[in-house]
């Protein structure tokens, strides 16, 4: 009599600077191959459409037990998830992650940064973090930091130029991520501090 | 009009070409028919009942008809069709996608004017206008149709090297504390958000700096 | 956000709008065109129109391409969360709706009902680049 195929558990979320997977633990089968399949359902299918759920063909029969959901979690709405096995002809059931996700909930780390002393020019590179994301950076004379000064970067292509130096004081940068779609910032980098006239960029 | 024997091939990937809102319908011949094809074009508005044919494009050889005047509103959306004629036979009418010249035109570089002190480069970006009938009619901008519009400007330093990046949204830049005696050369891109649009880079502009008295 | 609409609008519209072969009417734009709408009564045509399409054009929209069906179900939901925004908007009486604004809306229906409701459906969502212009266009 066939064995009923034991549903996925474990199921979670792990997302980070809007990056979204959802992992399971391995149903295991001796000496057969289990494979995978993945669903969802964001909150237009459960209010408006029937509860109706969709496949994700990247994450269907796949023997992984991760898929990159990134891309249909594409709204700021609470979304259902869920995986059965496949072994052969036998077929689990639904196992459906506990809770709902909302991206809203991804981690945001803070940008990668390099700042730029070239010549009195203070510039900076930022880490490009894909489309969804903008750079607030602030910079201000050490010292000064009650008159600190703010730049909105949109688009990141290699080195941005923040503004002037006067020869002498240290400038002080640091920066942080923000994602408009959830309405909300990474926590600050580090600060770096660099001085005009050409020293390149260093911790202080 | 009684209609020929259409069993001609048809005009192939019919599209129109746009730049600056300069939409031109552009076809390929007839698979396997030679010279002497002639073509007749008609466009209409979506949403409303009539195809409206082009008198200009009656009978051409070319495969290509500007449309640019018939569908300068760019608050409406279009068709296109082509028919092709050859020795009394005709092809049946071959359609574009539905063209919107808002979010389906290419957008050319902006122009660059560059200026230069001892010691800084002054940079004025201009976008480049929509089309428009007639050198006397009124200019319009792109800022106007597009009013998130934003330059990206490269600065390069030719003995450095180091190239520079800024986002203006005005249309002036003024790069201050350079190096006198140097050539910078500039080149700028119009960055359109919504609708996502991107023009090509401008020409680079190269100007040095006064040397130091 | 409308960013992310028009993304994923733009992935599937020359999909939809071959669906869409009914070149002489339009639900958005003709007789009566959303650039019409006086400044005063945008809110609420925005409002009325979210709704419209999450209560009745994207549950009909379903194709056999499973790339669209995740796509439309992308904007779907993006459409309920900022109809959701719109709704906050209403309901603190910011988005008000006039006598000229429920006639306008009235129209956009009649064209909508003048057809089979899968037809003005795909229709509809064919259409979304003129909702998303108009709506960017201030």
């Amino acid at each position: 009599e066939d064995i009923l195929l034991p549903a996925p558990q474990n199921i979670s979320i792990l997302s980070t600077n809007m990056k979204h997977f959802l992992t399971w633990s391995p149903v295991i089968v001796q000496g057969q191959t289990v494979r995978y399949s993945v669903e969802f359902q964001g909150e237009y299918e459960r209010e408006y459409a029937n509860e109706s759920w969709i496949p994700i063909c990247e994450c269907s029969l796949i023997t992984a037990t991760v898929c990159n959901i990134t891309e249909d979690i594409s709204a700021t709405v609470a979304y259902n998830l869920r995986v059965r096995a496949d072994v052969g002809a036998r077929r689990s059931e639904w196992g459906t992650l506990k809770g709902f996700f909302n991206r809203i909930t991804t981690s945001l780390t803070p940008p990668l940064m390099k700042v730029i002393a070239d010549g009195y020019h203070l510039l900076v590179e930022l880490e490009d973090m894909g489309p969804a994301f903008q750079f607030c950076v602030l910079y201000w004379k050490k010292g000064q930091e009650s008159r600190m000064q703010q730049k909105v970067v949109k688009e990141v292509s290699s080195v941005v130029h923040l503004d002037t130096m006067e020869a002498g004081p240290d400038y002080c940068v640091k920066a942080q991520t923000y994602v408009e779609a959830i309405n909300r910032s990474s926590s600050f980098s580090q600060t770096q501090c660099v001085r005009a006239q050409g020293s390149t960029s260093m911790w202080l | 009009s009684g209609e020929l024997y259409c069993s001609l091939p048809n005009p192939r990937n019919v599209h129109f070409e746009s730049i600056n809102m300069k939409n031109v319908l552009h076809w390929s011949a007839p698979e396997g028919t030679g010279d002497g094809v002639l073509y007749k074009v008609k466009y209409s508005v979506y949403g409303v009942g009539r195809w409206i044919r082009k008198p200009e494009c009656r009978n051409i050889n070319s495969t290509w008809c500007d449309l640019s005047n018939e569908t300068s509103d760019y608050e409406d959306q279009y068709y296109a069709s082509v028919k092709a004629f050859l020795n009394g036979m005709c092809s049946d009418w071959m359609e574009t996608t539905r063209f919107n010249p808002l979010t389906d035109t290419k957008i050319g570089p902006p122009m660059v004017n560059v200026s230069s002190t001892e010691k800084s480069i002054s940079i004025i970006l201009t976008a480049p206008e929509k089309w428009k009938r007639s050198p006397e009619e009124e200019s319009v901008s792109l800022l106007q149709v597009y009013p998130g519009l934003q330059y990206n400007v490269s600065v390069l330093n030719k003995k450095t090297k180091k190239r520079w990046w800024f986002s203006v949204s005005n249309n002036t830049l003024v790069v201050p504390w350079l190096e006198p005696g140097t050539a910078y050369c500039v080149s700028a891109q119009i960055h359109v958000t919504t609708p996502l649009l991107y023009s090509g880079f401008s020409k680079e502009y190269c100007i040095a700096t006064l040397r130091d008295k | 956000s409308v960013t992310e609409i028009r993304s994923g609008f733009t992935a599937i519209k020359a999909n939809i709008q071959a669906r869409d072969t009914i070149r002489t009417l339009s639900i958005l734009s003709h007789p009566h065109s959303l650039h019409k709408v006086k400044p005063l009564d945008r809110c609420c045509i925005t409002h009325q129109l979210f709704n419209f399409y999450v209560d009745k054009v994207f549950k009909h929209c379903k194709t056999e391409d499973s790339f669209v069906n995740r796509k439309i179900s992308s904007i779907a939901n993006s459409f309920l969360s900022v109809k959701r925004k719109l709704g906050q908007c209403h309901e603190q009486n910011k988005c008000l709706c006039g006598q000229e604004s429920a006639e306008k809306f009235k129209q956009i229906l009649a064209n909508y009902e003048g057809l089979n409701v899968t037809s003005a459906a795909i229709k509809s969502l064919g259409e979304l680049d003129i909702l998303l212009d108009w709506i960017e266009k201030s």
